[in-house]
């Protein structure tokens, strides 16, 4: 591990990283635009330049450069020598900032990117409270890029961050730099738009208002929004992200660096895929048919009900009549309390994975790029956690059936009860599913839309979408990653973990964290759950 | 000087020079026979004992950057900047005009001495004319054997391709040459690493100048001696100066670089002296981004240590700007501070908005609307820009500071009359803006 010298300080710094990481993952602040860890090196920002020892021309020993460098652009080495607590450096700062904001509108009042800007942020640490301009402001004009996406070009600072996602990432090469000097600005080619399947990411990457996100577009003044951990759900992928809400609505989500899986980025499909969490269909209490009256039961009285009609149906037809069909949609936490849970009433209930939704092809970017080029994969399974509930189903043993064998035997009458947990957004009950379910006496369906199966249940209990839920996913490589509750179930429901977790008996608040504990009791696998790193300071 | 002899514009004004057979019967292609019985190291090390500096405008020595061409290289480029877009400077020009098979034979004498594989000169794109003229000449040196296959027998292979440009100053800095050769928007390269290392599609690249090409054959011909002894020491070799403005006669001309600005402007061989005999106000003596003297400084040398003695950032193009008393110095200033925004590129922050900035500032004063503090605002950005303190990637704001800092030192008097006479309600009219 070489180690640097930072204004006086030594620094141990990882190998083959740069004097602006190794300052920034040291707890500098050292302002910059044009560098992002995702992206290629261009050093055209200025605006982290340092001083750096260099070998004197008169030779004998080292002394201060009088020339800056870009501290992103300088590999770290043994005994490297820099500073940036020094007046030329804050005086480039003070510059650069000035310059920046010569043509920009200072709309802020206006701007989405408000209290998460870092023209704004870096204004206040680094620059001067005043401009020396008196002349007219050059006015770049606004434009809409794309389906999803609007450029504020003239809130623009030319980083060219974006510019080079969808080169580096996507290799969709959507956007381009035209015009010259202080008329440059971010386009797409004539006739194009910005539209390929991570878009959304520019906006991310953007460090001032200038790409915005049509759907967030003056939705929320965001120093009033949560950031709470989560894992989208939209694939086996399983990207890292931060559900930013207030006051119990989502309004929107962004990737969480967790390399290896997404690093920084998400797709457009997960960014936008949480919509049907507000949905006013959705079922959002307990219902309970009994001789063709429907009503809503207390959820204390839930446990109870389950109970006695398993009780009676098992009584009835034996204890392998009765069978689970586990969403991929769920939590491992959920779909280890409800197989305990009805283990232990029906000790030979069959354990059946539901229908894994596959969609549309891989897509792997760059666009075009296979093995160790690939920066980002969007995959088939719909579904975040189809290993982790396979992986429970193989480990607790015991009769399983697959969804087909499932629903044939069902048909023919193998079965008398079942417990069939949907939660997925779009309609997933097919016609011979239904039909199966119709044979049978006793059905709890845990979903998040009425459909053809809550329409017949005996029991109806409200799913909750991922973001009103906490526990764990399994992705397509095994990677057990764990995500928190951000917003509260809808009125009038609980979340299925907590109503799980009281079935399986437990008192108390449902936490994935312990459950996870019990589980790894039994499933050593969940013993090892992999966090995505926390963001490094001042690295957007 | 009536006694120079001249060597790059010897066929200037010959008829049918630009024919390969008018050409060759004036000794052309002779230096290329001798070069490719040489081996390519001994053509360096002459190129190098000539030190011969670049005459783009850096002044760098070409054999020293041949030799920083890495020995283990399996492709090699050599790229002619024929992009001359400095203001009043036209010697490219005319040595293509006129003599295009001397850039030819230099060229592949170069190109055989860095062993590249392939040429590509880089052409200004308005010079449509001259397109022409150059690629009729590069198609009879390949039916000549010159270019292609195997010349002159030697077994030394080369392709040579114009690539024009879209009309970009910055094009004509190396790496943004190279990245508008790869079809690239011309951003220059962060270096190192530097060409020679990594260049035009990531291989071993050199840039040359095409009056630095041009010199190559003579040297090749009649010695690294002989050209060192034309011109002082470190300032060796035949040399073109372009001069405009009211002079009696403007144009491009070649001299050993012992001349002044004074010669330059009033010298026989030269300008020969001031339309109506008007007096020197200014002169910028190195195309425009060098620097500007005053009409006292005529006696600075034309060779690549003087200029740096009067605040200049040095030779640059040797094309001087001549600026007479009756030219308001408030639209020289103008016309270089637009100059230099309408052609930064724009990547690095400072220059691009250090440029336009100090456009918008040098109009209003121009107009005058100048007011208190502008020049201190315009000198300090002037400062606050530029690829020698670290703060670019390129020098291109160089050449934009370097005009109007010293514009500033030498004429701040005449700017502060116009701007202390612009009413006092400039200030109230728009105040600084207040951020918080």
């Amino acid at each position: 591990m070489p180690k640097i010298e930072i204004d006086g300080i030594e620094v141990e710094c990882r190998d083959g990283i740069t004097v602006l990481q190794a300052a920034l993952e040291a707890g500098w602040s050292v302002p910059h635009y044009c560098y992002h860890p995702g992206l290629s090196v261009v050093a055209s920002c200025r605006l982290c330049l340092m001083e750096m020892q260099m070998p004197s021309p008169k030779g004998g020993g080292m002394e201060w450069s009088s020339k800056l460098v870009p501290s992103c652009q300088v590999p770290v080495k043994n005994g490297l020598v820099v500073r940036f607590a020094s007046d030329q450096v804050k005086r480039n700062q003070r510059r650069v900032m000035e310059f920046l904001l010569l043509n920009h509108p200072l709309d802020c009042p206006v701007c989405d990117q408000a209290g998460e800007c870092l023209l704004q942020d870096y204004s206040y640490e680094f620059g001067d409270p005043t401009s020396r301009m008196r002349d007219e402001k050059h006015k770049s004009p606004k434009k809409d890029i794309g389906p999803r996406t609007l450029l504020y070009s003239d809130r623009c600072v030319l980083c060219t961050r974006c510019v080079r996602f969808t080169r580096e990432i996507t290799g969709t090469h959507d956007l381009c730099v035209t015009h010259r000097g202080s008329e440059n600005e971010i386009d797409v080619f004539p006739g194009k738009a910005l539209d390929n399947p991570l878009q959304g990411n520019v906006v991310d990457l953007c460090p001032v208002g200038a790409l915005l996100d049509k759907d967030f577009l003056f939705k929320q003044r965001v120093w009033f929004l949560k950031r709470t951990k989560s894992i989208c759900p939209g694939c086996s992928t399983g990207c890292a992200v931060s559900v930013d809400s207030n006051e119990g609505v989502v309004y929107r989500l962004k990737p969480r660096y967790n390399p290896g899986v997404n690093d920084w980025w998400m797709c457009d499909e997960g960014r936008f895929g949480w919509k049907y969490m507000h949905d006013a269909n959705r079922i959002t209490a307990p219902v309970i048919r009994r001789g063709g009256v429907t009503g809503t039961p207390p959820w204390d009285s839930v446990p109870e009900i389950v109970d006695a009609r398993l009780r009676a149906v098992i009584e009835a037809h034996g204890p392998d009549k009765v069978a689970v069909v586990l969403s991929p949609m769920m939590a491992c936490e959920e779909a280890w309390l409800l197989v305990r849970f009805l283990r232990s009433v029906a000790s030979e209930a069959t354990l059946v994975l539901g229908p894994v939704p596959i969609q549309g092809q891989l897509q792997m970017f760059p666009v075009g790029s296979t093995g160790d080029a690939v920066r980002f994969t969007i995959r088939r399974e719909k579904c975040p956690n189809r290993r982790g509930v396979e992986t429970i189903i193989a480990e607790t043993g015991g009769p399983t059936l697959s969804f087909e064998v499932f629903c044939e035997q069902a048909t023919a009458g193998a079965f008398a009860a079942a417990w069939i947990v949907g939660g997925y957004p779009e309609p997933w009950v097919t016609k011979d599913f239904a039909k199966a379910v119709g044979q049978l006496e006793f059905v709890v369906a845990q979903d998040l839309f009425p459909n053809e199966v809550t329409e017949v249940a005996t029991l109806v209990l409200p799913a909750c979408g991922f973001a009103q839920r906490e526990g764990s996913f399994m992705n397509f490589g095994g990677r057990i990653q764990p995500f928190d509750r951000a917003i509260a179930p809808p009125d009038g429901a609980k979340g299925d973990g907590q109503y799980l977790y009281e079935l399986a008996g437990f008192t108390g608040l449902y936490s994935g964290r312990a459950v996870r504990e019990m589980m790894a009791q039994e499933i050593h696998l969940f013993s090892m759950v992999k966090e995505a790193p926390p963001m490094p300071v001042h690295q957007h | 000087m009536g006694d120079y002899e001249p060597v790059l514009l010897r066929n200037v004004g010959v008829e049918g020079a630009a024919t390969i057979g008018v050409y060759k019967k004036r000794g052309g292609y002779r230096a290329l026979a001798k070069a490719l019985k040489m081996t390519p190291d001994e053509v360096v090390e002459e190129v190098k004992a000539a030190a011969l500096r670049g005459r783009g405008g850096a002044g760098f020595p070409a054999g020293v950057k041949w030799g920083f061409l890495p020995k283990d290289r399996d492709v090699t480029y050599l790229c002619v900047n024929g992009d001359e877009s400095e203001p009043p400077t036209f010697s490219n020009r005319v040595l293509m005009e006129n003599d295009p098979h001397q850039l030819i034979e230099g060229t592949i004498i170069s190109a055989y001495a860095t062993q590249s594989s392939i040429a590509y000169v880089y052409l200004r794109v308005e010079f449509h004319e001259l397109f022409h003229i150059l690629q009729r000449a590069i198609d009879e040196a390949y039916a000549a054997g010159y270019l292609g296959k195997n010349i002159l027998g030697s077994g030394y292979d080369l392709e040579c391709y114009i690539h024009r440009g879209a009309g970009a100053y910055i094009c004509g800095e190396e790496t943004g040459l190279i990245e508008s050769i790869e079809g690239k928007r011309g951003w220059p390269r962060n270096k190192p690493p530097f060409p020679a290392v990594e260049g035009l599609f990531h291989k071993p690249t050199v840039v040359n100048n095409v009056e630095t090409l041009c010199n190559v054959p003579h040297i090749i011909e009649r010695g690294a001696g002989w050209f060192t002894g034309i011109g002082p020491p470190g300032s060796s070799g035949p040399k073109l100066f372009c001069v405009c403005g009211p002079v009696n006669r403007p144009g491009c001309y070649e001299g050993p670089m012992t001349i002044t600005v004074r010669d330059l402007i009033y010298g026989d061989a030269y300008g020969q002296g001031m339309i109506g005999d008007r007096k020197v106000k200014a002169v910028l003596p190195g195309g425009i981004s060098m620097g500007i003297l005053t009409g006292d400084e005529l006696d600075m040398k034309m060779d690549f240590a003087d200029p740096a003695e009067y605040g200049l950032l040095g030779l640059g193009t040797a094309a001087a700007v001549v600026v007479s008393e009756d030219t308001d110095i408030r639209v020289v200033l103008r016309s270089i501070a637009q100059f230099f925004a309408h052609e930064s590129c724009g990547q690095c922050t400072q220059c691009r908005e250090g440029t336009s900035w100090m456009y918008k500032i040098a109009r209003r004063i121009a107009a005058g609307e100048g007011g208190p503090g502008d020049l201190e605002v315009m000198y300090e950005t002037a400062g606050n820009l530029g690829m020698m303190p670290g703060l670019s990637i390129c020098g291109l704001s160089d050449g934009a500071a370097f005009p109007i800092r010293t514009l500033i030192e030498k004429f701040r008097g005449e700017l502060e009359q116009h701007v202390r006479e612009a009413p006092d309600e400039i200030e109230q009219r728009s105040p600084s803006t207040v951020r918080s």
